[in-house]
């Protein structure tokens, strides 16, 4: 087991949200908003900007988890044309929500984060590829960049500076891949959105074939705070080795589904029972993803597990985007698992033939089980079809994900599949019919 | 004589100079199409690819890799609604099967006999939160229940009860669902 914290050394990300009207300018700056792109681009370099970030230990929120100074270090400085920060507000993954709440909450910590950004590149240009659905928040960061152009934060002449500084808005419409980053490239490109093959990696061709860094909404928005107080107060947040606080989205059968910051470290029951209150009267939780749809499932007997990202890979899953979904013993696991291989079949964007042929393959085998046609045959068939998923056949990680939901759930709830594979019985269904 | 009036394909022209290249105006421009018309024709699509200078096939393969982008009519409101696995377990089926009944269609996508509405059952809407979840006239409805989508309706069948702009529940933000206590919910047909 890794290093436990057991309480929040301060919050980080949602340090102001009590605050109302936060999404003003006026507000945000009141409270100090807008001091750190200041002070950054009127006393610092770009190098020193990278340095201060990499004390923190800041890594990628997004479910990479790739270290942030590290990533904007790759794009080349003496690139003579324009470079970009693309802004990755896509959130599609299945119970993650706390980019949207970051966003509605204060649009300008974004934009300030991914002006920061943009300076540590030395680039002048952030794009923020915000999913189509997401109206409100993309009216109010649309106001906010508004707002700060009217203020002369952002413009030709930021801060008074000759550095010119902008942040743009693209609308997404709808497709899960886009939050794969080369995905989101071609789309902002204005094309299908399909995984690009590596390398040329994004830092070298990126966005319109330009030096690019793709960073995640909840990344930018911790880089103004880290600029405030130093990446050393940052990194004195977290275990050992993943430092600082992130969020996490809880829903499913809690008492408070919600959004909280946490500080990497707690386990999975504080944030699970204390947090979000725990399951529902009478209820028992069964099984959780600890980080989002595409992380292994765990069993409710590893509520105690910590959300130290380098220990949740350790043991085979992963902090992911932080979206934790909770599933009690009212529900069946088989049935949640088809669910979700529903999606990833649905998401496929059918460029590499495992992804677009695999998941079709296990739709249709958990339809013949659910149906209770099911036998011996068809555990087979989503054993090998799991591993087909997995394992770096494809471009990106959607079919590896698919794989992963297919693998976990038989390995912690093998009973579930042969009940309903072999004897065509749901044991959660008969139990509640007996409550 | 154009499908799309000839503001809309000034509007589309302008488009490309906002982007460093100009292809990336494709998906704005499909979106004041659709905005015009409700949804794409083929000669809407033909008239966007001309208006930017790209291949017709080429503005329908993105048209048709987008789930925002709808080629056969939708109802003037309609309802996306989430049913991936944190809404499913809170009972978005049951929703389903009531916005079905409540508009009186068998299937996604039908539209409504009086135009007004037709549903579609999406993946993760991003606010697992307040599942069960849908996206209606632009703004998400929260925490749905079978009364809250009888009233969205009735709101919008009768238009003097409607708002000139349908209200915003994440519109002030500031209280996180963090802080409030949920009552759990009374689950009379499990759903998953």
């Amino acid at each position: 087991m890794a290093e436990q914290r057991g309480t929040v050394g301060g919050p980080v990300l949602t340090e102001w949200f009590a605050t109302r009207d936060l999404h003003k300018l006026d507000v945000y700056e009141s409270l100090g908003g807008y001091t750190a792109l200041r002070k950054v681009l009127k006393e610092m370099t770009a190098a020193q900007v990278i340095d201060e970030v990499k004390i923190s230990g800041l890594r990628g929120r997004g479910g990479a988890d790739f270290p942030t100074a590290t990533k904007w270090s790759f794009v080349p400085k003496d690139h003579p044309g324009p470079k970009y920060i693309v802004v990755n507000a896509d959130e599609s993954e299945p119970g993650s929500a706390k980019d949207r709440y970051l966003m509605e909450n204060s649009p300008h910590m974004l934009i300030e984060g991914a002006a920061i950004a943009s300076f540590a590149i030395s680039g002048h240009q952030a794009w923020i590829y915000i999913r189509g659905e997401y109206d409100l928040p993309y009216e109010m960061l649309r106001d906010a960049i508004a707002e700060a152009h009217a203020k002369g934060y952002l413009g030709e002449h930021s801060f008074g500076t000759d550095y010119p500084m902008d942040v743009r808005l693209y609308r997404g419409h709808g497709a899960y891949i886009c939050g794969e980053e080369t995905a989101l490239l071609e789309s902002l490109e204005g094309k299908r959105a399909q995984p690009r093959s590596r390398p040329p990696f994004p830092a070298v061709k990126g966005a319109w074939g330009m030096p690019t860094a793709v960073n995640n909404v909840e990344t930018l928005s911790t880089v103004p705070w880290i600029m405030r107080h130093g990446g050393a107060e940052y990194a004195k947040r977290g275990t050992e080795r993943a430092k600082g606080t992130r969020m996490v989205t809880v829903s499913g059968d809690v008492q408070k589904p919600g959004n909280y910051e946490i500080e990497i470290g707690v386990t999975y029951r504080h944030v699970i029972e204390e947090l979000a209150g725990g399951a529902l009267p009478g209820r028992k939780i069964k099984v959780f993803w600890p980080g989002g749809s595409s992380a292994k499932v765990l069993p409710g007997s590893m509520l105690d597990t910590s959300t130290d990202l380098d220990y949740l890979k350790s043991i085979g899953t992963m902090g992911g985007s932080g979206g934790i979904i909770v599933m009690d013993d009212s529900h069946c696991v088989v049935k949640a698992a088809a669910r979700l291989l529903r999606f990833y079949a649905f998401e496929s964007c059918g460029k590499c033939t495992p992804c677009r042929v695999g998941g079709n393959w296990a739709v249709r085998t958990y339809e013949r089980i659910l149906a209770g046609e099911g036998s011996q045959i068809e555990l087979g068939i989503l054993e090998r079809v799991s591993d087909g998923l997995q394992n770096g056949r494809c471009l990106c990680g959607l079919g590896d994900a698919a794989g992963w939901v297919i693998e976990s759930t038989m390995r912690h709830f093998h009973n579930e599949y042969e009940e309903h594979s072999l004897h065509n019985v749901c044991s959660v269904e008969a139990a509640l019919a007996h409550a | 004589m154009s499908t799309l009036p000839a503001h809309v394909l000034d509007e589309i022209r302008e488009l490309p100079a906002k982007y460093p290249q100009q292809r990336s105006a494709v998906m704005p421009a499909l979106d004041l199409a659709q905005e015009e018309l409700g949804y794409l024709t083929p000669e809407a699509m033909s008239e966007v690819a001309v208006a930017l200078q790209l291949d017709p096939g080429y503005v329908e393969g993105v048209a048709t890799f987008y789930t925002l982008f709808h080629l056969e009519p939708i109802g003037k409101h309609r309802f996306y609604l989430c049913t991936n696995l944190s809404c499913t377990l809170r009972g978005a089926n049951e929703i389903v099967k009531h916005v079905r009944g409540a508009i009186g269609v068998h299937e996604a996508g039908e539209v409504s006999k009086d135009g007004l509405f037709s549903y579609e059952e999406v993946e993760c809407l991003g606010a697992c939160e307040y599942a069960p979840v849908a996206r209606l006239d632009r703004r998400y409805q929260v925490d749905l229940t079978n009364q809250k989508v009888d009233a969205l309706i009735a709101e919008r069948r009768n238009p003097v009860v409607q708002p000139p702009h349908p209200a915003a529940p994440l519109a002030q933000p500031t209280s996180p669902r963090s802080g409030e206590v949920k009552p759990p919910k009374k689950r009379t047909k499990k759903s998953g």
